[in-house]
């Protein structure tokens, strides 16, 4: 069994910004069959809606985690559109052009909805780099005005087809997120987050097929073991479980 | 093999979860490495009265003994002697408490006369502290988890039960421990990176496995332990003795 786990936090709220603590998160990750990790940052350590000094901080320390690890870590730029086009530009630049990131992470700063996505999503396409957006079910959670919603992430994958958007977290985004995101070519749904929960991965395959569906964890909130057992309990058929597991973000990403 | 402590049969009407007869369950189990389950009828948390789901959970396992019926327990209705005297019969001499589905509290002065009830015929209490994540389930079902508070009250005055709490958080068994020591909790709801290496260093007498079927896939949950390195010692106390030796086995 291998796989790619597209969600993860080696630096969360502070802690794992080491060599030593990148080491023993990689060997976390090796144990249980997953060969590579995307790192998406320790996006919430300032808050909901960092400033673009704090941005840096935290971009850096992922490139740190790259830099040590280059055969394991692959990372992502975090960024605040709200920041404006002008910020929005220089950290892509930097990041992408300059540190090799593979894709954009858009957590809570706005609502995927919003225009401020403009600039950003013209950067990814720009750049030919995926957005991994942040989604959860905004039915019970009453944050829409900066929290995104699985329509609202299947709006923003319509609206810049020639973009890659990543809808995280299945199992958040629920039964109706998955019909929010069938059919729309440029869109996948990643499997991280939540507990595992049965049911919405065989939903998610039956609608959306394996070609739109990547695995992801959300380390360190949840396990590998946990996440991974999931999908291979549930896809059964060799073919689509290696595409889920691995092969899709090896394409995506182009690893 | 695992003891799975926290198995429901039945239908959930707010998810596309999987549907089993007894027997099939007991064969699902088995395949993921669970030799024996303690298993609630699902029927019985939204129903107004558990017993005729508890009646219906008795007949379906009566021919498979992997499963371990564990009756549900609603205080709150006239008619709990009748529900104790079901329960007493069964061979785990268990009962299942649902206080948020069934609207109540469990350190309520009322139900004094049922705890003593309970604690005199020496049955085993569990307590479903919660069934699903509250984020994003069916947006009509507003209760909460029983908070930890409620729990920690409850355990105090109640110093000679020891219930397995079923569904806890990480934070919220950590919570309660700083409390009360008279409960046992599952591992159902408690994940985070290496959980079941945590949980053998705060808590290694009081944990159990439990699966939390069918609403979370099995296989995951089992994975938690199965993976997890841990010592012959603390992988055998969450596999199976610390449920054993909860329920008298």
């Amino acid at each position: 069994m291998r796989a790619i786990d597209i969600h993860t936090h080696p630096v969360f709220f502070g802690t794992g910004h080491s060599r030593r603590e990148a080491n023993r998160f990689a060997a976390y990750g090796l144990q249980h069959g997953v060969e590579r990790m995307i790192i998406l940052g320790d996006v919430l350590a300032f808050g909901r809606s960092p400033n673009a000094k704090q941005l840096v901080i935290i971009n850096n320390q992922t490139a740190d985690l790259v830099r040590w690890r280059p055969d394991y870590y692959t990372g992502f730029c975090a960024l605040n559109p709200t920041l404006g086009e002008r910020a929005v530009m220089r950290e892509v630049e930097r990041c992408v052009g300059g540190l090799g990131f593979r894709g954009l992470k858009l957590e809570i700063t706005n609502n995927a909805r919003d225009a401020c996505m403009k600039p950003l999503m013209r950067a990814a396409e720009q750049w030919g780099v995926p957005v991994l957006q942040h989604t959860w079910s905004m039915t019970n959670i009453h944050q829409r005005s900066y929290h995104s919603d699985p329509e609202d992430t299947a709006l923003l994958a319509r609206r810049f087809p020639n973009v890659q958007v990543i809808m995280a977290h299945l199992t958040g985004c629920g039964y109706r997120g998955v019909l929010a995101a069938k059919g729309i070519d440029n869109l996948v749904v990643d499997t991280s987050g939540a507990f595992p929960e049965a049911g919405i991965l065989d939903y998610a395959l039956e609608h959306l097929g394996a070609d739109h569906i990547v695995y992801g964890s959300d380390l360190p909130i949840r396990e590998s073991s946990v996440t991974i057992g999931r999908t291979v309990d549930t896809v059964k058929n060799a073919a689509d479980s290696e595409k889920i597991l691995h092969g899709n973000t090896r394409r995506i990403l182009k690893l | 093999m695992l003891f799975d402590t926290h198995v429901h049969l039945g239908s959930w009407p707010f998810a596309f979860l999987p549907e089993f007869t007894a027997p099939q369950l007991a064969a699902y189990l088995k395949d993921r490495g669970i030799s024996r389950a303690a298993v609630s009828p699902l029927a019985a948390v939204l129903a107004p009265d558990p017993m005729p789901a508890n009646r219906a959970l008795l007949a379906a396992v009566s021919r498979t003994p992997a499963l371990l019926p564990v009756l549900t327990v609603n205080p709150a209705l006239a008619h709990w002697h009748e529900q104790l005297d079901l329960c007493a019969n069964t061979p785990l001499r268990a009962l299942k408490l649902y206080p948020n589905f069934h609207n109540y509290r469990l350190d309520a002065r009322r139900f004094a006369p049922f705890f003593a009830e309970v604690a005199a015929r020496k049955l085993r209490v569990l307590i479903g502290v919660r069934l699903e994540d509250e984020r994003h389930r069916y947006f009509a079902l507003r209760m909460k988890g029983v908070p930890a508070k409620q729990l920690a009250a409850f355990l105090k005055q109640q110093p000679d039960l020891h219930p397995l709490l079923l569904g806890l958080y990480l934070g919220e068994l950590r919570e309660i421990a700083k409390r009360a020591s008279n409960f046992s909790a599952d591992t159902s709801c408690i994940e985070t990176m290496r959980s079941a290496e945590i949980l053998a260093k705060e808590f290694p007498r009081r944990i159990v496995f439990g699966s939390h079927t069918p609403f979370f896939n099995t296989h995951a949950s089992a994975e938690k332990l199965i993976a997890a390195r841990l010592s012959t010692k603390a992988r055998i106390a969450f596999a199976r003795a610390n449920a054993e030796h909860f329920f008298g086995l």
